[in-house]
Order: structure tokens, then C-alpha cells, then sequence
């Protein structure tokens, strides 16, 4: 795990000392509100339906125990003991107040945690595999190059007022944890023939109103020229990005007007022009930052373990989870351990202060200190031996963290919606929470398979709609809530945007309409097909037509 | 019929407009009848920019007896959210709170657009 150094605490601990005297000339009414706001912003503070949130960065997913239990504190002395962990891996306090936040942001400083690039358009936290290090797929560990892009985008003068946030996915696996080409840039790692390391980079992609699926701007990119080619496409969109349009201003937009091949062209002239050996990483910097990630000090152990055998042969709990929630780790005798955020009725994403210094307390003592956040707003344990798995299963579930339903149907994303959010049209939490009553039966959800529900309260599509395999898009009808429901996105390596279904339906009508989907698919399904393949071959038709029988 | 919320500015906690300044509940919110009395409500509520932030107006019409905001979103922000029922202003319970949740229908709000235009 990289740990910061005398430098980047310095500049922490000044960055929270300078948000104090922005703080205090607020409140002073020495700077007014509209002064004021670009700087609460920079510094992750946003002010929301009830109260104001904190956001606060988890670069590329990462955290020690020691922050997570600092997250903890954070949460129960200044918020009401919970916190909301969100798609960009980050984690949201949702009652904050203005007053507080000095005095978190330097608790946060003390264990090298920040709210930096969490707002603003600027290049945000980002965002990687929640594997890395521990899954046997990938080619390099994806956490070194977010590291790099890390340090190299922080505070970047160039880059610190964009047209409009810029938002990376780093991996380094066949199979996409990250939504890569759902980004404004996607890399993914990959050797060529010969064995040299580099990045498909791909660029363009991103949801919202008007959601793309990225395209590849270079196949393979050597890895040491990262830095001077993605400057160069920063470069670009800063220059040609439309700035006059908020809704037009992203990356995307451009490549999209353009054409990738135009865009690609404008990107190569100026990356020409870079003084690229000024801005790639010198190799002895690359080799100080990958040691923070050198491989752990793995146990040698059999691939299989007799204590985990036995007992999940006799507790159909541990080995339903087993089933669900576990997944190969790259060292024999270790499994990956998927702790879930998404109990019955629970808020998804959300974790108490408890809860947070459970998963810190068994991140210490069975996964080598370190601790996960996915995407899906789920937490990860990535190092665990097989022989400790039933004793994490069972503190697990002691504290309701062992619903063993990952990438199942119940396993939904949501944004926190009009609960939380001023710019929501209509509410995702409880969606969610509807949909999960509708899905009780652990049997079920396995039978359903790999099933990705993914909710957004508005068109920004923080929830991630696009790309679910059910997508549901809240939507203002005549103030009321109402719900679009898209089918076959899909965020992972085999990206799409799903298709819309039909007119949107009423509240109280859309978990019944996810039943109806999920029925229909199990009607029509081949084999062992997924509902986004079942989806794929059979098209929008019979869905529709099920969903919207009532109506005619 | 409209009323004014804005948070408060040190703690961000939701406020509705009353005789000059912010209260607690939506149930002691003023009602300001005519837009002059509402363009002076926002006018003051902006001036006292050092104790709230951004305050606007909003409709509310009667329903069962009782006034209460005609915006789903407005009702949400006066009673709390939905996923907690402990957390924000349904917490302190009452009959006044019990209508509020009682209510039904939509429409706009300012409080939305407002800061749709402004982004």
C-alpha cells in the first residue's frame, strides 16, 4: 500500500488549515457565498437536501485499516454513525456541518486522507480494479499506474479547471471490474506480442444525459509514455472541450463531434510536440511507487483447505456465501472475500461506524491490512486465507455484512437519490429496497444468476443506469416520480448502453416491472444464459410486452 | 400561497422562513400571500447571508385542513429521508409531522430548478 511521505502530509495538513481560514472568513461573512462555494467544492463539501455532505476520496479503491477506522470515528462524531460509500469508490457523510469540517479534514490528514478531487472539474479520484493485487487475471497491478496518475494529476495547474470533471478507470484484467469504457479515459493493461507492457486506452465514454461507450484511441500504448499521452488528450479536450455548454462539455461530446480518428490525429500532433521525457515518469520514480505495491508476504499453502472443506460441507450459510462472495485469488490457499453493502432493506453502499471497524478489524487480521471499495458499493477483503474464511463469514454475518449475493439481483447500485440529493428528480434508495423485497429468496437469486440492477434519481446517472443490465432512471413527470427502465447495458468488458423498455412507470410500479423482467427472462432463458445474453438473442419485445400487457 | 426555505449556513440544517428569520419546522413556516410580500421574504433572506444560504420560495397549498408544500421534493425536505425515518426533521414526531407525510401529489419546486439553472 503506498503511504504518503513527509511532503504529501505537510500538504494536507496545509490544505486543511487553509479550508480553516476559508471557513472562518465564510462565517464571518468577509467572503460571501458565491466566493465561498468553488472553494467548499475543492475541498469535497457539497450542500445537499438536509444538511451538508462530505465527500471524501479513496484513490483507487484503497484503505488501510487504520483510515477505515478513522472513516468510522469521522462518521460517528460528526455525521449519524454511517457512512455511504458511491460508485466512485469514494465515501459520502450526509449530515455534516460547515463548522465541523476543519476539524475532520485534519483527522482525515492524520492518516493520509482527503477530500481532494472529489468535485469540481478537475480530474477526479481514480478509480481501479478492487482486485488488484489478488486476482491471477490481471497483467500488472493496476494500483501502481493509478498511483502514478494519482500524483501527476493533483493539483495539475493545467488541468485544474477543465471544461468539466475528468474521470479515469485503471485495470489490468480480461475481465472489466472498473466500468472502463463507461470513463472519460478507460486503460486497460495489457503486453503485446512481445511481451512489453502497455495501455489500451480508450477515451470518450461516460453516462449522464448523453451516455457513450469509450472508443480505443491507441491499442497499445508503451506503458512508460502514460503520462505525455494522456497529457496530450487532456490537452486536447481542455482546448477544444465546449466550455459555452455545460451539458456538451465533457470529453465525450468531443470525441463524438469529431470522430475518434480526427480526435486521435489532433492528439498524436500535439503529443509530438510534448516534451515527453519531461513528463513520463522517470524509471526510478516508477520503481519507488511500484514498491509500495510489492507483492505481500503470502503464506505457502495448498490449494485446498481441509478446515474450509469440512465446515462448508456443514453450514449451508458459509457455503452459499462461499458460493456467491468468494472469488480465486491468485495465491494458493487465499480467496478474495466480497463483503456486501446490501443486507435486506439496508441503503446500498451504506456501512455504520461499526460496521466499518468490523471490516477494518478483520482486514488486520486476515487480509495483510488491506481493505477494498468496489464500484458497486461494496467493500472487498482481498487477502484471505481459506482456513480463516469461516471465521470471517461468521464475524461477518454477526454484523450483517455476509448477505452473500454479489452480482446477484439483490446486489443493486443506487445513488443516494432524492433522500440525499438537490439535484434528484425522484428516489433510488428505496427503489432498491422494493425491488429487494420482491427477492427474498437466496434460492431464487442464485437460480436468476448474474443479474446488475443499477438506479439513478436523475439523469447524471451517478447510480450507473446506462450500463445496468436492468437499468431505472428517475424522471420528473409533472413533479411526480416516475422511473425509465432501460435493459442490456452493461458496464464490463462487454460494454453497452441498454435500451429502453417503454414509458416510465409510476413508483409503486416499478419492483413489480423488475419481477415481471426477471420472470420473463427465466421464461425464455438457454441454458445457463445470463440475463443480459437471455436479453441479447430474445431483444426488447418480449419484455416490453410482459411489463406493459396491463396497459393495453 | 408560497413559503421560503434556505439551510443554515454553519450547519446546514433545512430552515423555513418566519418573521425575518430561519425556524426548525415546516409547521411554523410564514406564508406569504402575494409576490410582493414573497419577493420581500426572499430579499431579507438573502441579506442575511451570514446565517443562511441559499433560500428560495416554494408553493405550498391546502391539503386535509393544513397547508403543506405542494412539491414532493419540498415535503422530503421538511420531513427527512425516507430510508431513515430517525434522521432530519420527522425525527421529533407529532401530529404536524404525521400530516406532512400524509400528503399526496407533486409538482416543481424552485428549489430544484434554481439550482439546475444556476450549474
Amino acid at each position: 500500500m503506498y503511504l504518503y511521505d513527509e511532503i504529501d502530509r505537510d500538504m494536507l495538513a496545509d490544505r486543511a488549515s487553509e479550508f480553516r481560514g476559508q471557513v472562518a472568513r465564510r462565517l464571518s461573512g468577509e467572503i460571501t457565498e458565491d466566493q465561498f462555494k468553488p472553494l467548499r467544492l475543492m475541498n469535497g463539501l457539497y450542500l445537499q437536501l438536509h444538511a451538508y455532505m462530505l465527500r471524501v476520496s479513496v484513490p483507487y479503491g484503497s484503505l488501510s485499516p487504520v483510515q477505515l477506522r478513522a472513516l468510522a470515528a469521522v462518521s460517528r462524531k460528526y455525521d449519524k454513525g454511517y457512512g455511504h460509500f458511491t460508485t466512485r469508490t469514494n465515501i459520502q457523510f450526509h449530515w455534516i456541518k460547515l463548522k465541523d469540517t476543519p476539524d475532520i479534514l485534519d483527522e482525515l490528514a492524520t492518516v493520509g486522507l482527503h477530500a481532494i478531487q472529489t468535485s469540481g472539474n478537475c480530474i477526479r479520484n481514480i478509480t481501479a480494479d478492487p482486485y488488484a493485487g489478488a486476482t491471477a487475471d490481471e497483467v500488472d497491478d493496476p494500483r501502481v499506474w493509478s498511483e502514478v496518475l494519482r500524483q501527476w494529476s493533483t493539483f495539475h495547474p493545467e488541468f485544474s479547471f477543465l471544461p468539466r470533471k475528468f474521470k479515469f478507470a485503471v485495470t489490468a484484467s480480461p475481465k472489466d471490474r472498473t466500468a472502463a469504457k463507461a470513463h472519460d479515459i478507460g486503460l486497460v493493461l495489457r503486453r503485446n506480442r512481445d511481451g512489453v507492457l502497455g495501455f489500451e486506452v480508450m477515451v470518450g465514454g461516460g453516462m449522464g444525459r448523453t451516455p457513450h461507450i469509450a472508443s480505443t484511441i491507441r491499442e497499445h500504448l508503451p506503458a512508460d509514455h502514460l503520462l505525455s499521452y494522456v497529457e496530450a488528450v487532456l490537452r486536447v479536450y481542455n482546448r477544444h472541450g465546449r466550455r459555452d455548454n455545460m451539458y456538451k462539455a465533457r470529453i465525450k461530446i468531443l470525441v463524438a463531434s469529431l470522430g475518434i480518428d480526427e480526435f486521435r490525429r489532433q492528439v498524436d500532433a500535439v503529443w509530438a510536440l510534448i516534451e515527453q521525457g519531461e513528463i513520463d515518469l522517470p524509471p526510478s520514480e516508477l520503481a519507488r511507487i511500484r514498491a509500495a505495491f510489492a507483492p505481500l508476504n503470502f503464506e505457502s499453502l495448498p490449494a485446498i483447505s481441509p478446515t474450509f472443506e469440512a465446515e462448508r460441507a456443514n453450514n449451508p450459510a458459509l457455503a452459499r456465501f462461499a458460493r456467491n462472495n468468494l472469488r480465486p485469488h491468485k495465491q494458493p490457499g487465499y480467496a478474495i472475500v466480497e463483503v456486501s453493502l446490501k443486507a435486506p432493506g439496508a441503503t446500498p453502499g451504506d456501512a455504520t461506524a461499526e460496521q466499518m471497524e468490523l471490516i477494518a478489524d478483520l482486514g488486520e487480521r486476515y487480509s495483510l491490512g488491506d481493505v477494498r471499495v468496489t464500484h458497486a458499493q461494496n467493500l472487498v477483503l482481498p487477502h484471505v486465507k481459506l482456513d480463516d474464511l469461516p471465521a470471517v463469514h461468521a464475524a461477518l454475518a454477526a454484523a450483517k455484512l455476509a448477505t452473500p449475493n454479489i452480482d446477484l439481483v439483490t446486489d443493486i447500485i443506487a445513488c443516494p437519490g432524492l433522500d440525499y440529493c438537490a439535484l434528484a428528480n425522484a428516489r433510488a434508495i428505496s427503489v432498491a429496497q422494493d425491488i429487494g423485497e420482491k427477492f427474498t429468496s437466496p434460492d431464487k437469486a442464485e437460480l436468476i444468476g448474474e443479474l446488475k440492477i443499477k438506479i439513478s434519481g436523475c439523469i447524471n446517472a451517478c447510480g450507473h443506469h446506462h450500463v445496468g443490465h436492468i437499468g431505472i432512471l428517475g424522471v420528473d413527470k409533472k413533479g411526480e416520480e416516475f422511473y425509465q427502465l432501460t435493459l442490456g447495458g452493461s458496464g464490463a468488458e462487454d460494454a453497452s448502453l441498454g435500451e429502453m423498455l417503454g414509458p416510465a412507470l409510476a413508483y409503486d410500479r416499478v419492483a413489480g416491472a423488475v419481477e415481471t423482467l426477471v420472470d420473463t427472462y427465466l421464461s425464455v432463458r438457454v441454458g445457463d444464459e445470463r440475463f443480459l445474453d437471455t436479453f441479447r438473442r430474445v431483444g426488447v419485445a418480449p419484455f416490453k410486452e410482459a411489463v406493459y400487457a396491463d396497459a393495453h | 400561497m408560497k413559503a421560503l426555505s434556505a439551510n443554515r449556513l454553519i450547519d446546514g440544517d433545512v430552515v423555513f422562513w418566519s418573521n425575518g428569520s430561519g425556524v426548525d419546522q415546516f409547521s411554523k413556516a410564514e406564508l406569504f400571500y402575494d409576490s410582493a410580500a414573497q419577493d420581500a421574504a426572499l430579499e431579507q433572506a438573502k441579506s442575511q447571508f451570514t446565517t443562511v444560504v441559499e433560500p428560495y420560495l416554494f408553493d405550498v397549498a391546502k391539503q386535509g385542513g393544513i397547508f403543506v408544500p405542494v412539491s414532493y421534493r419540498e415535503r422530503l425536505r421538511a420531513l427527512g429521508p425516507t430510508n431513515e425515518p430517525t434522521h432530519g426533521k420527522q425525527a421529533q414526531g407529532g401530529h404536524e409531522i404525521a400530516a406532512l407525510a400524509k400528503a399526496v401529489g407533486g409538482g416543481h419546486t424552485s428549489g430544484r430548478i434554481d439550482l439546475l439553472r444556476k450549474n
